[in-house]
């Protein structure tokens, strides 16, 4: 068997005596698109940071592509090939949007912290930045200031970002968090499109989202994974049907 | 979940930017060549022929004085404006920089064969020096912590000026003579007109430099790093080392602004490091705006004017450039190259001129009425701080007795009427300002 993109092994969280994460153990293989879900205060934005290293975990690994990351900054892991959004937008707002998406290529094109070059003169970078802005539809935009678009737009830009540099392992936050069904459908579309290949783990509170867009889907729940497998089989599973997607199915209906 | 009208991160509601992307006349548009290179060759004739203007010495120095300022202002401001930091004692960079220069300029042997054109180099390598030193520490976040260790490093370095003796030669400072240096062509650098072309020379290099510099991968990492650190470390880069990249060559330029300051003043003391003179860059920097690139250039031109002219007219010269400062941090926190730019949209639009009839109506009463207030000032301080007997004094080319009430009554009254005046005619200013700003329809 390959090596999975990421492996998470015995990974705990405390704050203080909270446990917030109790131990969770996760493999998701190259180009699968994996959907964590669960209810709010489950610890799914918690993971997400201790797998980006904004927060240091308590106990347990975290492996990319078979490299422990323990110990290492973010810029590090980004570096490795891991990409994160944000689950509030998280974008540079008083930057055009053009250059929002030019900064987020700068390292993955070999910048690193050079005073010798101009990025104006780069045409790598600029049609790299403008092919980005085509997938993410937001070419219209390029030249406005990024915090002037709209929520749906800055989500887009959000997702451009994540996935200029090139990671081969994506992750989402809450992409479709605060967004009309309209606008959810988009993003969903686009979210199809660029990670065509990828690895995808996405934090997601919408039903519709995760079964349309998840290959597997694991359900977190006071900070363990009661359940990990395809849509149908986790939909049928009565653990989870008990502690929460019961619930939140007949919501949805 | 967020409300999307609330989420929008950043955006300031009462910026009038139009996000119509389908009419071209809003579209800012790409910057060609030409408009790159232009306001360069502009400011280098300008810097050419200023001297066949203001020929005499005084107008010299003052021009000298504005160009080192605006290097000073320039570098500042990569630290302010583009990386988000706030130091509150970037002069010791500057100063340590001129320090080093005077210390050259003394060592005669070498400074006989040491053409005086390159010594601002030496300067800016020790500003830059120290920078790194105090970079490697104080760069690790931005916000109250950097702007903490900036004080700090700033009142250390300053106070041990009278330790220091050998380097920063104690209370009296350290001064030397820049015309022992090697002749450069010739020149000797006796005259000021010399000095004068030498600095403006450094001017142009400097700025132009520090402009391509803003337009390198780590330069447009400083943006990215002020407005969100965190999304810039999940870009691949340690927001740490961008800082402290931009932290290094800001102190570099900085250094570079001190030599020159110890070739046309020969001498530095303690006052070119101390806190006094890192907080009037930062209202220099901030008085012309922050956020354009040739901001810190207008506020370190008006600046200087105010700190020189206004201040052979009166001694309360500096509670006018307080005054202004403050009145740009409340009303134009863009400065005053926001306020220029914010007129852009208005000229792309073709609307320019419907407001000049509204800002004539408003703005010649405030000014009229901000020089009766200035008058009043002027009366008070004169009232308080003449000698006993000396009731006469002379504003605006009128001789007056500032123990009559007359002079008050009048003064009263312009402050009064023009102010008054003003502020009757804003509300229809701001209504000519929106409708100047809005696309298309409007009379």
């Amino acid at each position: 068997m390959s090596v999975p993109a990421l492996e998470l092994n015995g990974l705990k969280k405390n704050f203080g005596k909270a446990e917030i994460i109790r131990g969770i153990d996760l493999s998701i293989g190259k180009a699968e698109r994996h959907a964590i879900i669960g209810p709010n205060g489950a610890g799914k934005s918690t993971l997400f940071n201790l797998i980006t290293a904004r927060f240091a975990p308590s106990a347990g690994t975290v492996k990319l592509h078979g490299e422990e990351l323990s110990g290492l900054q973010p810029f590090e892991i980004n570096r490795k090939g891991l990409s994160r959004s944000f689950q509030i937008t998280n974008i540079f707002s008083r930057m055009t949007v053009f250059e929002n998406v030019r900064c987020a290529l700068l390292w993955a094109q070999g910048y690193k912290y050079s005073f010798w070059n101009l990025v104006n003169r780069s045409r790598d970078l600029t049609e790299g930045a403008e092919a980005i802005l085509d997938q993410i539809n937001l070419l219209s935009r390029r030249d406005l200031p990024a915090g002037t678009l709209s929520y749906a737009e800055q989500r887009a830009l959000e997702i451009g970002i994540t996935i200029a540099g090139g990671a081969d392992v994506i992750m989402l936050d809450e992409p479709t968090a605060g967004m009309s069904h309209s606008e959810t459908d988009y993003i969903t579309d686009l979210i199809l499109k660029v990670t065509e290949g990828k690895t995808l783990i996405m934090v997601e509170h919408d039903m519709g989202v995760v079964f349309g867009l998840a290959d597997r889907i694991s359900v977190l729940v006071y900070g363990e994974i009661i359940a990990t497998g395809t849509p149908e089989a986790v939909r049928a599973d009565p653990k989870v049907q008990e502690a929460y997607l019961g619930a939140a199915l007949e919501a949805e209906h | 979940m967020s409300d999307p009208t609330t989420d929008v991160k950043g955006a300031r509601p009462d910026e009038q930017i139009t996000t119509d992307p389908t009419d071209p006349s809003q579209r800012m548009r790409m910057q060609t060549p030409m408009m790159t290179v232009a306001p360069w060759v502009i400011a280098i004739l300008i810097l050419m022929f200023l001297p066949l203007v203001f020929t005499n010495n005084s107008a010299l120095t003052i021009m000298n004085q504005m160009s080192i300022t605006i290097i000073f202002a320039l570098a500042y401001n990569m630290l302010l404006g583009q990386g988000g930091m706030l130091s509150f004692g970037h002069a010791v960079y500057a100063g340590v920089g001129g320090f080093a220069c005077m210390h050259i300029m003394n060592m005669s042997d070498f400074f006989a064969s040491f053409p005086l054109v390159i010594l601002p180099l030496f300067g800016g390598l020790f500003g830059m020096g120290l920078a790194l030193i105090v970079g490697s520490f104080s760069t690790r976040s931005a916000g109250t912590v950097f702007a903490m260790i900036s004080l700090g490093v700033g009142e250390l370095i300053a106070a041990s000026s009278v330790i220091v003796v050998a380097f920063f030669g104690g209370e009296e400072g350290v001064s030397g003579d820049r015309t022992y240096a090697q002749p450069f062509f010739g020149v000797e650098f006796l005259q000021q007109i010399e000095v004068y072309y030498l600095t403006a020379a450094w001017v142009i290099v400097s700025a132009l430099l520090m402009f391509l510099w803003s337009r390198t991968p780590v330069g447009r990492m400083a943006n990215a790093v002020r407005d969100n650190p965190e999304r810039a470390e999940f870009l691949g880069y340690s927001a740490r080392w961008v800082r402290f990249y931009s932290f290094v060559a800001s102190g570099f330029f900085a250094g570079i602004a001190g030599g020159l300051f110890a070739i046309n003043y020969e001498i530095l003391t303690e006052e070119n490091l101390n806190t006094t003179s890192s907080g009037v860059i930062l209202l220099v920097t901030f008085l012309g705006g922050v956020g354009f690139f040739f901001g810190p250039i207008i506020g370190a031109v008006v600046f200087t004017l105010v700190q020189t002219v206004l201040s052979l007219q009166t001694e309360l010269w500096a509670f006018y450039a307080g005054s202004l400062f403050l009145a740009t941090v409340m009303f134009f926190p863009g400065g005053l190259a926001g306020l220029i730019m914010m007129h852009v949209p208005v000229f792309k639009l073709g609307k320019a001129g419907h407001l000049v009839m509204p800002y004539l109506k408003t703005l010649i009463p405030a000014a009229i009425g901000i020089l009766g207030l200035a008058a009043l000032v002027e009366m008070t301080f004169h009232f308080r701080h003449a000698a006993t007997g000396d009731n006469e004094m002379t504003l605006f080319w009128t001789t007056f007795d500032t123990h009559s009430l007359l002079p008050w009554l009048i003064a009263g009254a312009v402050t009064i009427i023009g102010l008054g005046i003003a502020r009757a005619t804003a509300p229809d200013l701001k209504e000519a300002w929106n409708e100047a700003n809005m696309a298309g329809g409007g009379a």
